[in-house]
């Protein structure tokens, strides 16, 4: 429909306006033909649109000095037959200007056959609002050309159209989906966002076209344990977020320094109870440290099965967030194995390791405190005498003749013992 | 008449410029582009097809869509160059704007130029900052490309809004409204201005050239 009227002659004009005035459903026959076309033909070029720039390709269309029959909205908008028989088959040769919108999904496939809706497009008439006064072949129509060319720029800047570029048969495919009917946006998950592209009046109320999209981009752990796509998105699932990963990292750091006291900490400290029972740990440090470097390191399972009855253990995990350098990169989102492991890798904290005084869910206070206390005397050997408080160089020299002193006044004792050994020698 | 103003502040990388300004300007003009007209008869007229296409930018993480016409890519790609060697030369204050400004025109007596009516004027301004590690640079291609999509949103708002556009005129005085020299498109009559400021202010050249080329391009 390139070809438009010039302006109509004030009178006629006049005329219209007065015959809207009196009953707004009163609409002429021509206009409301050519509304009910337009709106179609916005429909079906918006799906056209929407769905090519989700193909992975570039689009490319070249200016025409000379309009074709096909090239709607004076724009160069390509038909895909697939897409323009979807269309109608969900158009159902009903017009959008019923109130039901006209919706486009798009989601994400992985090659392991997992789906996640990215976003939902809606194109729908609102009746409450309208403009009897406007010209249908002239303003409504370069409006709703407007209204496609904001289509094109806004369907450049969702999360979804860089994921489109990229899609490819071994990792994922981006698929669509016409319906006509609310948009459902419960399948766009939590903080979903929703952008308006744009909407213009007509005689029968405003034709409004908005998009709904994901914000979180990470496939529901619980269907995949592997991340198999590259998802850019700094929101996580809490078991996948990034600060548990970093425990993980720090662990490979630390793991040689560490495994004494991860060890006594969690795994063997039954084993350590039991056998030292009567061990008082601040007055013997070593002792209590030598003896789990004596055990092998425990296998995994019984690390995950302390850790899975161990309330403490994922208390300590929050408590000791703000600890963790911040900058790490961005992990691979594994399995809640790979959390478990975490949080029992956060055992290996180095020595600036704080214990934060926890309330345990389903731990008795007392039996917590014990633990705790325990736990810290695990986690931080005390310091030998010799060093905690220093000594000047005139005590220690002080000392030293004090030795030299009682050395002098034994001196008989050690010459009764040397002449005892050279008789023993000389019975031999 | 007072014209629409629309400012958009950023800062960015000096290699970032280029594309961020095309970026906006670009998807200004898409929406001010119009067919070609071709008069058929007093009163009647076809309008030719806009074709567009995708732009991938190379140092920020973004696409925007353009009209196809390279005619029209070359004029904005001079002035925006001029503009960025401007603020990325060694005696710029780091800092300037760049305008990109709609207006029609209004036929005077002889032998006066016709008087040029501004009605809507878009304006990017532009901060530059220096990077020092890759990393941070790959923060900022993201970063620019996040301020850009809400500028283009802000875009789509503002001409879905369907506020003030010249009148459509008759084929005597489609060129007071239109640029029609472009043989692929006709875009709203425009032009596009810059300033680099700061302590140091505009050299006397830089004035100079400026006033010639305002003068050329009316």
């Amino acid at each position: 429909m390139p070809t438009s009227r010039q302006a109509q002659s004030p009178i006629r004009k006049r005329c219209k306006i007065l015959k809207f005035t009196m009953s707004t459903m009163k609409l002429n026959m021509q206009d409301k033909k050519d509304l009910d076309k337009f709106t179609k033909f916005l429909a079906l070029k918006a799906a056209q649109i929407i769905v090519q720039s989700r193909s992975g390709e570039k689009v490319n269309t070249k200016c025409k000095p000379n309009s074709s029959g096909t090239d709607w909205f004076n724009l160069a908008i390509q038909d895909l037959p697939d897409v323009l028989s979807e269309a109608k088959r969900a158009l159902c040769g009903e017009i959008v200007s019923s109130t039901i919108p006209l919706c486009i999904e798009i989601s994400l496939r992985t090659v392991e056959g997992d789906t996640m809706v990215l976003e939902t497009w809606s194109l729908g008439v609102l009746p409450e609002h309208s403009d009897p006064t406007i010209r249908v072949t002239y303003t409504v129509y370069n409006r709703m050309g407007i209204l496609l060319k904001s289509l094109l720029s806004v369907t450049r800047i969702t999360p979804a159209y860089k994921l489109s570029r990229r899609q490819g048969p071994e990792s994922y495919v981006i698929c669509y989906r016409i319906y006509m009917g609310e948009p459902q946006l419960h399948t766009l998950g939590d903080n979903y966002k929703h952008v308006r592209v744009g909407q213009l009046c007509t005689p029968v109320g405003t034709i409004h076209l908005s998009v709904s999209y994901r914000t979180k981009m990470t496939i529901s752990p619980t269907q995949t344990g592997r991340d198999s796509i590259m998802l850019k998105s700094d929101h996580f699932h809490s078991d996948l977020s990034p600060r548990h990963a970093r425990y993980q990292q720090s662990d490979n750091h630390t793991k040689s320094l560490s495994d004494t006291i991860k060890v006594g900490a969690f795994a063997v400290n039954k084993q350590v109870v039991v056998n030292e029972g009567d061990l008082v740990i601040p007055d013997v440090p070593f002792s209590s440290l030598l003896i789990p470097r004596q055990t092998s390191p425990p296998p995994a399972s019984t690390v995950e099965a302390a850790d899975a009855t161990t309330p403490v253990t994922t208390d300590n995990n929050n408590g000791n967030n703000e600890k963790v350098p911040t900058d790490s990169p961005m992990p691979k989102c594994n399995s809640q194995n790979g959390s478990r492991r975490s949080s029992c890798s956060m055992t290996s904290a180095n020595d600036d390791f704080i214990m934060v005084d926890l309330k345990t869910p389903f731990a008795g206070t007392n039996t917590n405190s014990d633990l705790g206390a325990f736990y810290r005397e695990c986690q931080t050997a005390p310091q030998l005498q010799a060093f905690m408080e220093e000594r000047t160089l005139a005590e220690q020299i002080g000392d030293l003749t004090k030795q030299l002193e009682t050395f002098e006044t034994n001196m008989h004792h050690y010459e009764d013992m040397l002449l005892s050994l050279c008789q023993t020698e000389n019975n031999n | 008449m007072n014209a629409r103003t629309q400012l958009f502040e950023l800062s960015m990388e000096g290699r970032q410029v280029d594309e961020a300004v095309a970026s906006i300007f670009h998807s200004v003009l898409f929406h001010r582009s119009l067919g070609k007209f071709k008069y058929k008869q007093e009163g009647s007229y076809s309008v030719g097809t806009v074709g567009y296409q995708d732009v991938d930018c190379d140092f920020i993480d973004f696409t925007y869509v353009c009209c196809s016409s390279i005619h029209l890519d070359q004029t904005l790609k001079r002035e925006i160059s001029g503009f960025s060697e401007a603020l990325r030369s060694t005696d710029s204050p780091g800092s300037g704007q760049i305008s990109l400004e709609f207006f029609q025109k209004k036929k005077n007596r002889w032998p006066f130029q016709p008087e040029c009516i501004p009605w809507e004027v878009w304006t990017v301004r532009l901060e530059l900052i220096k990077l020092a590690t890759e990393h941070e640079r790959q923060i900022c291609r993201e970063k620019v490309g996040d301020l850009l999509t809400d500028k283009i949103l802000y875009i789509t708002e503002v001409m879905n809004r369907h506020d003030y556009l010249p009148k459509m005129p008759n084929q005597a005085e489609l060129d007071l409204i239109f640029d029609t020299s472009y043989p692929d498109i006709q875009p709203y009559l425009f032009k596009l201005s810059f300033t680099t400021s700061g302590p140091s202010g505009s050299t006397m050249g830089n004035t100079m050239k400026k006033l010639i080329k305002e003068t050329l391009s009316i």
